[in-house]
């Protein structure tokens, strides 16, 4: 194979300026489909900490079965009595990969500053356990005053077109109104101890946290909606889901267990829409890497058809001049595909350092854009195109090795 | 038994609706160790009929059979088979793979035959030598002269150690004394070698050289169909 592979090395250099225009092709196809491949890997990141800490969903989470359905037309029955939740979290607790586990409990009503009111959405949340959820998401979108405290009970957080709307900013009272989970309506004084960018711009004037007891009180209930789990490993939530319910099921308690893609508002929608602009831009490169190795390596069979009878009448058989231009084809896609990866490092590290900034569609601010360095990716790409020149040079050589090698000896 | 064998063989090409009858009833035996001229005016099938002995072409009707094999019967895989151990060429422009060497050119057929490059470099060496190239074994074709480029031809159609060796006019794009030369190593490879060589010319200095010519005339044998 080795003077196979000497022989199309030595062939591709037979005209320089075509070979490496063809491999410039190659290459700059492989920087778009790469970098592209790079900033949306670097955004699935950022949305799946946004979902897990951001949204504050966890990794897992654990409702009484049936809670989908039927939840919210019989609360107190779909929820988890104090008893059982004790029990969930500690068996939970038990479990290596799992850092948190945690009660919540979702709260909808009406917040009012005295004048004005409107509808809120709260989550109430154990507040040490949701600064360990939240982890540095906070760093991005800090809380302005204080945040959520486990003694102060009252004490809320705001989102922050919702806080300036009702003109509710830190240190400032209010009330909310929201119904139990027997029917009745409910009314508790609140005061704001910070106001947060929620990341969304859907959210930011809806959204509210409350301690844990706090929304409890309001609901007047000791039962928790969910427990939310944060994991060690993000990368072991199926398996944990898995784990969990079988471990959850033997201690009698029916749940149902969701995981955080399935439950963001955000996550799927966009990757559906990154994917897809993904498949548009891989497809059309490979149209231009197809259509770029056929056309010089048509070129090269045409130029070398006195060759191609010389190798023929000396005994080559037609699978051998098939296999001569596959390599060469596949040649050009891998010096292609090197050069792709040299201009890919030289973008990467020049929005490494001077990251341009840009707001997605529903974003509350603007985010840097970066391009990851994902190398198996890269040698996948590499392969890919490797392959896909070898097939590229194979249609014409095929043609080539059919050729009647008399009039190929004639050629001129 | 003949090496090659031909009977009542044509063949016509096909110029849209014109029919080329190139050569029309062709019966002819070419003995081992033989050293022989196929002659004859431009177009009356010289080259036609080496095509078919060296079984790059077909018949369109008779017999041929070359060291007792039918080649007709042969498929496109054996007949590649066929030509890298039986057949030698030498053609009129050389035909020279212009990015490799003159070794590396000699090394191709027994590299396509799949022989370990070790093996193939000492015998490509010994055939260079033979025919007098042993100090321009690393020059790529476009360094050598038209003579040195044919020498290498030779070495390249010698070193699977053919039964047959077939020449399409070798000295049509030489000069007399390079010419003179060509003609002597084939000769010499002929005698020493025991090769049958096969050869279209229309060069009086080879033809006064053959033991027997073969004199072609609108696709038919005029003279010289059976050894004499």
């Amino acid at each position: 194979m080795m003077k196979w592979l000497k022989l199309a090395f030595r062939n591709i250099l037979r005209n320089r300026r075509r070979s490496f225009v063809t491999m410039v092709a190659i290459g700059v196809g492989f920087a778009a489909i790469s970098l592209y491949y790079g900033y949306i890997h670097n955004v699935y990141n950022g949305l799946e900490i946004m979902a897990i800490r951001g949204e504050g969903l966890g990794n897992l989470r654990i409702n009484r079965a049936g809670w989908q359905e039927k939840g919210k037309l019989e609360p107190e029955k779909y929820m988890f009595s104090g008893e059982d939740t004790q029990k969930i979290i500690k068996l939970v607790g038990e479990e290596k990969g799992v850092m948190l586990a945690t009660p919540q409990i979702q709260v909808t009503g009406i917040v009012t500053n005295g004048k004005v009111s409107t509808v809120f959405i709260a989550q109430g949340v154990v507040p040490r356990d949701d600064r360990i959820i939240k982890g540095q998401w906070t760093q991005y979108f800090p809380v302005i005053g204080q945040r959520l405290s486990d003694d102060k009970r009252y004490g809320v957080e705001i989102t922050k077109d919702l806080s300036k709307y009702l003109d509710l900013t830190p240190d400032k009272d209010g009330v909310v109104m929201a119904p139990t989970i027997s029917g009745q309506m409910n009314a508790l004084d609140i005061q704001i101890n910070g106001v947060y960018d929620s990341g969304n711009d859907f959210s930011n004037d809806k959204f509210m946290r409350f301690n844990y007891y706090f929304a409890q009180s309001l609901l007047d209930t000791q039962s928790a909606e969910r427990i939310v789990i944060l994991l060690k490993k993000w990368e072991e939530t199926e398996q944990m889901r898995t784990l969990l319910l079988k471990k959850l099921k033997a201690a009698g308690i029916g749940c149902e267990i969701r995981t955080w893609k399935e439950l963001s508002m955000s996550f799927s929608k966009q990757k559906a829409f990154l994917d897809t602009m993904f498949m548009f831009i891989f497809s059309i490169v490979l149209v231009i890497v197809v259509m770029t190795t056929v056309n010089t390596m048509g070129m090269a069979i045409l130029e070398r058809t006195r060759e191609i009878g010389t190798l023929r009448a000396l005994g080559l058989k037609r699978k051998g001049v098939s296999v001569l231009f596959a390599l060469e084809g596949a040649m050009l896609g891998f010096f292609g595909s090197l050069m792709g990866i040299v201009l890919h490092t030289c973008v990467w590290a020049i929005v490494k350092v001077y990251p341009p900034k840009y707001i997605p569609p529903g974003f509350s601010k603007p985010v840097s854009m970066y391009v990851d360095m994902v190398p198996l990716a890269l040698v996948a790409l590499l392969l890919s195109l490797v392959l896909l020149s070898m097939v590229a040079a194979i249609i014409p050589a095929r043609r080539a090795a059919r050729q009647n090698i008399v009039d190929a000896l004639g050629h001129v | 038994m003949a090496l090659i064998e031909m009977k009542n063989i044509t063949k016509d090409y096909y110029l849209g609706e014109t029919v080329v009858h190139a050569l029309r009833g062709i019966d002819l035996q070419i003995d081992k160790k033989e050293f022989v001229a196929i002659w004859g005016p431009s177009g009356s099938g010289k080259t036609t009929l080496l095509n078919l002995i060296s079984a790059i072409d077909e018949p369109t009707t008779g017999e041929l059979a070359i060291a007792g094999k039918d080649v007709r019967s042969l498929t496109d895989n054996q007949k590649s088979e066929h030509r890298n151990k039986t057949i030698g060429f030498v053609f009129q422009g050389f035909n020279l793979v212009p990015v490799l060497s003159a070794l590396e050119n000699v090394m191709l057929p027994l590299q396509i035959r799949g022989v370990s490059a070790t093996e193939a470099r000492t015998q490509a060496l010994s055939r260079l030598e033979e025919v007098g190239l042993s100090d321009l074994i690393h020059n790529r074709p476009a360094k050598m002269s038209g003579g040195q480029q044919q020498r290498v031809s030779i070495a390249r159609a010698l070193v699977n150690n053919p039964s047959l060796v077939i020449a399409d006019e070798p000295t049509a794009n030489l000069d007399s004394e390079t010419a003179r030369m060509i003609i002597e190593i084939m000769r010499e490879l002929n005698e020493k070698d025991e090769i049958t060589f096969i050869f279209s010319t229309h060069d009086q200095r080879l033809l006064d050289k053959v033991k027997r010519s073969v004199l072609l005339e609108d696709g038919k044998i005029v003279n010289g169909a059976a050894y004499t």
